[in-house]
């Protein structure tokens, strides 16, 4: 399944005094199985544009096409694309509200109308998937989990209408490095399992270790498009907007500054240790000439 | 050594009677003039700690001192808490008034400073953490950061001694955090401002005097940040993360390539690969 | 985002006399001419209050536009309000005798000056609150209510309340869209159904937004403890409310508008 932006702009409020267009002349698809990193400074337009991935904001112009399709034509079903695109936002464990865990990882499903035998084995999978299968779990209250926990629930009630795509908005903004690092693996994993990925992060270490692709954002236009590899090749370039490298790239650029030859794309930490050491066996072996 | 402005002595908090305890017998002196860190994770007890040392609570048992003054006594509150402001977490939650200038006023009228000295205090809190330009703005217009260095100013404003931040830069994104980090280095080198940094980023505890990690109510570790930080094994079993560079080193290290201990940063990694590699 | 650039209530910006006067003042003047738009006996005693209301707008630079926007929400209680009285209500005159109902001459009257009687209030009010933004409205309410304290009304926690409510009314306003837009991300509707199905369609958006407005709530209690508050003794003011000759000519003036509208009563 495939999702493109055409020419896609959105305007807040137009013709009013607070009139802000978020996102401009936005071309981009979203292909099957990969895992997309959306890059940018905070109001760049990286969340308006996720939310037009699930027909959440409607362009002001422009198309949105799921498989070819107008999701925005009359007589489209919008719950299908919201079946399909699941959109976890930031801090998703604020929109928690059921009795239990259960109830509340099945209000999607609920709202999809499937019967009670299907709701209650996607709610099983779901907290399966997160990592909240433990027993008696899934008849508490969500309300006394810790943060991490909750922020799990929420996931699952995403992942219960079973998405094709995944849209997450800063998934680890808040948690602590422990729980940080379950969600991403937690993410990781899905995508290993099917799961087309979408992810804003602000984390550039992150985006190194994960992504596929990513796409850097700078005034509500797309400016950078690539592999991981060919985005961090241009360091200064992230530097100038504001947004950070990986400290590996930081290292990388600093060694070439100081004359020692690094190669250009090391952007994750077991890059950088391979090349450090082929750097320093290549150097010892100068050395003992 | 200069003398302590916070002074905890065997402090230990639960929140309900003999519920269990949040903090545990924790001992720390945190001298004027200068910037310490605690660590952990969610649950450490971290907060709770700041909490106690503002004397939003009191201890179940042992001493907190601000000051000199025990937060035990209740006459003492409202001068510790201005001797000692403190700076929360999430940014909307902390600022009271609809336009900047008249927050930062809040905790001025709060101790009944006089009108006429007001204006002064404020155009200089809000200078000093560079959100003048911004004192007719309202609040919810600004930026996580900015947010926050208007709660800064509130808290400068009232010329304390020393500021707790209860990780103030946990939901800020990374400009924000920047942004707050580096105003609180300048009020800490240039007004010489006690800072007490808590925090679970560890590269923002890089460049504090002396940092502590609390691990289920209790500090575990103290000493330099370098000290704490370049040993990835050290810190593993408090379920912190090692700055990267450490990490990396660590990782070569194991290869046998013979980088010295107590790389933190870029710039000493890169020192480092230069003077084994050339 | 989108909720984000709300302004709140209607103020509307601008340096002008009117904006300039003591908020003390124009609520007390707001409440005599509410008195003089009730006092007033016939359409007569009404030219004068249009005159006034006519030169303060003028004065207040508020585009007459924003003030007739004021009325628009009220116009089916004022069409409502004109048609009962014109024809329910009985007279000697008749004008029009439409075969179902007659239409007399003191109907036609009395429906004119009701709804005049409401056209005036709200423009008088909306003057107020066009003039004043709501923080230095709440301060005025405050230094008003004070003198009640001695019978234990809690003025000082009134505004406090109310200045609170309008910081928090955006950011509440922005995480209710946000909220909503996460359960439509599940598939939940808010816009079909029946009264009852949307009424439960709530539920999903009004939950999360209680626990989030009662743990924002907490976090402020604490923040604003943490920042010495103890409520309103010993607090001094950032602004220090002082009447000026403006605020003593405006007195004067409305003074005299109730005399002249007394006046104009008893003539007629």
């Amino acid at each position: 399944m495939q999702v493109t932006l055409e020419h896609v702009t959105h305007t807040y409020q137009p013709g009013s005094p607070f009139q802000a267009t978020a996102i401009r002349n936005v071309n981009l698809t979203i292909r099957s199985g990969e895992f997309l990193a959306l890059i940018g400074h905070t109001g760049c337009g990286k969340s308006t544009l996720a939310q037009h991935i699930n027909g959440l904001l409607k362009p002001t112009e422009g198309r949105v096409l799921l498989d070819g399709q107008d999701i925005h034509q009359k007589g489209f079903n919008k719950k299908e694309v919201r079946q399909k695109v699941g959109l976890v936002f930031q801090y998703p464990e604020h929109q928690l509200f059921e009795e239990t865990v259960a109830k509340d990882v099945g209000f999607g499903p609920k709202n999809l109308g499937l019967p009670e035998g299907e709701i209650a084995q996607r709610v099983q999978e779901a907290l399966d998937k997160v990592g909240l299968s433990l027993p008696g779990l899934a008849e508490k209250s969500p309300f006394e989990l810790s943060g991490g926990q909750m922020r799990r629930v929420a996931m699952a009630g995403v992942l219960a209408m079973r998405p094709e795509i995944l849209v997450l908005d800063e998934p680890a903004a808040g948690l602590d490095p422990q729980s940080r690092e379950d969600m991403l693996q937690l993410i990781s994993s899905l995508h290993r399992q099917g799961t087309t990925v979408v992810m804003i992060s602000h984390s550039m270490d992150d985006v190194a270790r994960f992504a596929s692709r990513a796409v850097v954002m700078e005034h509500g236009t797309v400016v950078m498009e690539g592999a991981p590899e060919e985005i961090f090749r241009h360091p200064e370039e992230l530097e100038r907007m504001g947004l950070d490298v990986p400290s590996v790239c930081k290292l990388g650029m600093r060694l070439r500054a100081m004359g020692i030859e690094c190669p250009q794309d090391i952007f994750r930490e077991e890059q950088a240790e391979l090349a450090l050491l082929s750097l320093w066996k290549g150097g010892a072996g100068h050395g003992a000439e | 050594m200069a003398e302590p402005i916070i002074l905890a002595d065997h402090v230990s908090f639960s929140y309900e009677e003999g519920g269990p305890l949040a903090v545990q017998d924790v001992s720390l002196a945190v001298e004027k003039g200068s910037f310490q860190a605690i660590l952990g994770q969610n649950g450490s007890g971290k907060s709770t700690l700041a909490k106690l040392i503002n004397g939003l609570y009191v201890p179940t048992e042992g001493h907190v001192t601000v000051c000199g003054m025990d937060t035990q006594s209740e006459e003492n509150t409202w001068e510790i808490r201005r001797r000692a402001g403190m700076v929360f977490q999430n940014p909307d939650n902390q600022l009271v008034a609809t336009v900047v200038r008249e927050d930062v006023a809040f905790g001025l009228e709060n101790i009944g400073v006089p009108t006429e000295e007001m204006p002064g205090r404020i155009e200089k809190a809000l200078r000093d953490v560079g959100m003048l330009p911004f004192a007719d703005r309202a609040p919810h217009l600004l930026s996580g950061g900015q947010k926050q260095r208007v709660a800064i100013a509130g808290v400068l404003a009232m010329q304390p001694e020393a500021i707790i931040f209860d990780e103030s830069t946990a939901m800020l994104d990374p400009q924000g955090r920047r942004e707050v980090l580096s105003a609180v280095k300048r009020l800490n080198r240039e007004q010489g401002i006690t800072v007490l940094w808590i925090t679970h980023f560890m590269e923002e505890a890089a460049e504090c005097d002396r940092a502590h990690v609390m691990h289920q109510g209790r500090i575990v570790l103290s000493g330099t940040p370098r000290e704490i930080f370049s040993d990835v094994k050290k810190i593993k079993p408090y379920h912190l993360d090692a700055p990267p560079m450490a990490r990396l080193s660590q990782a070569l290290r194991q290869q046998g390539m013979p980088i010295r201990q107590g790389v933190m940063t870029v710039e000493e990694m890169a020192e480092e690969v230069a003077r084994l590699c050339r | 985002m989108a909720l984000n650039d709300i302004t709140l209530g209607q103020y509307y910006p601008a340096d002008s006399v009117v904006h300039r006067l003591d908020p003390r003042v124009k609520i007390v003047l707001l409440i005599v001419l509410i008195v003089a738009i009730f006092v007033a006996g016939n359409l007569l005693a009404y030219a004068p209050v249009i005159a006034f209301l006519a030169l303060v707008t003028y004065l207040s630079k508020v585009p007459v536009k924003m003030m007739v926007k004021g009325i628009k929400p009220l116009r089916f209680i004022l069409i409502l309000t004109f048609v009962l009285n014109l024809f329910f209500l009985q007279g000697e005159t008749p004008l029009l005798n439409l075969g179902f109902a007659v239409i007399t001459k003191e109907a036609l009257i009395t429906a004119v000056h009701y709804s005049l009687r409401l056209v005036l209030l709200v423009m008088i009010s909306s003057l107020l609150t066009l003039t004043t933004p709501p923080i230095v409205l709440t301060d005025g309410l405050e230094r008003l209510l004070s003198p009640l304290r001695v019978i234990h009304f809690p003025a000082h926690e009134m505004a406090m309340m109310m200045s609170i409510a309008l910081r928090f009314i955006p950011t509440l306003l922005e995480e209710a869209d946000k909220i909503m837009k996460a359960q439509t991300a599940r598939g939940a509707d808010f816009e079909s159904g029946n009264l009852i199905a949307r009424a439960k369609a709530m539920v999903p958006l009004l939950v999360p937004l209680f626990v989030s407005a009662f743990r924002r709530a907490g976090d402020l209690a604490m923040a604003m403890e943490a920042r010495c508050y103890h409520g309103g003794e010993g607090r001094t003011r950032l602004r220090v409310l002082k009447c000026e000759r403006r605020d003593y000519i405006a007195c004067a003036a409305v003074a005299a508008l109730l005399a002249l509208v007394i006046l104009c009563g008893k003539v007629y």
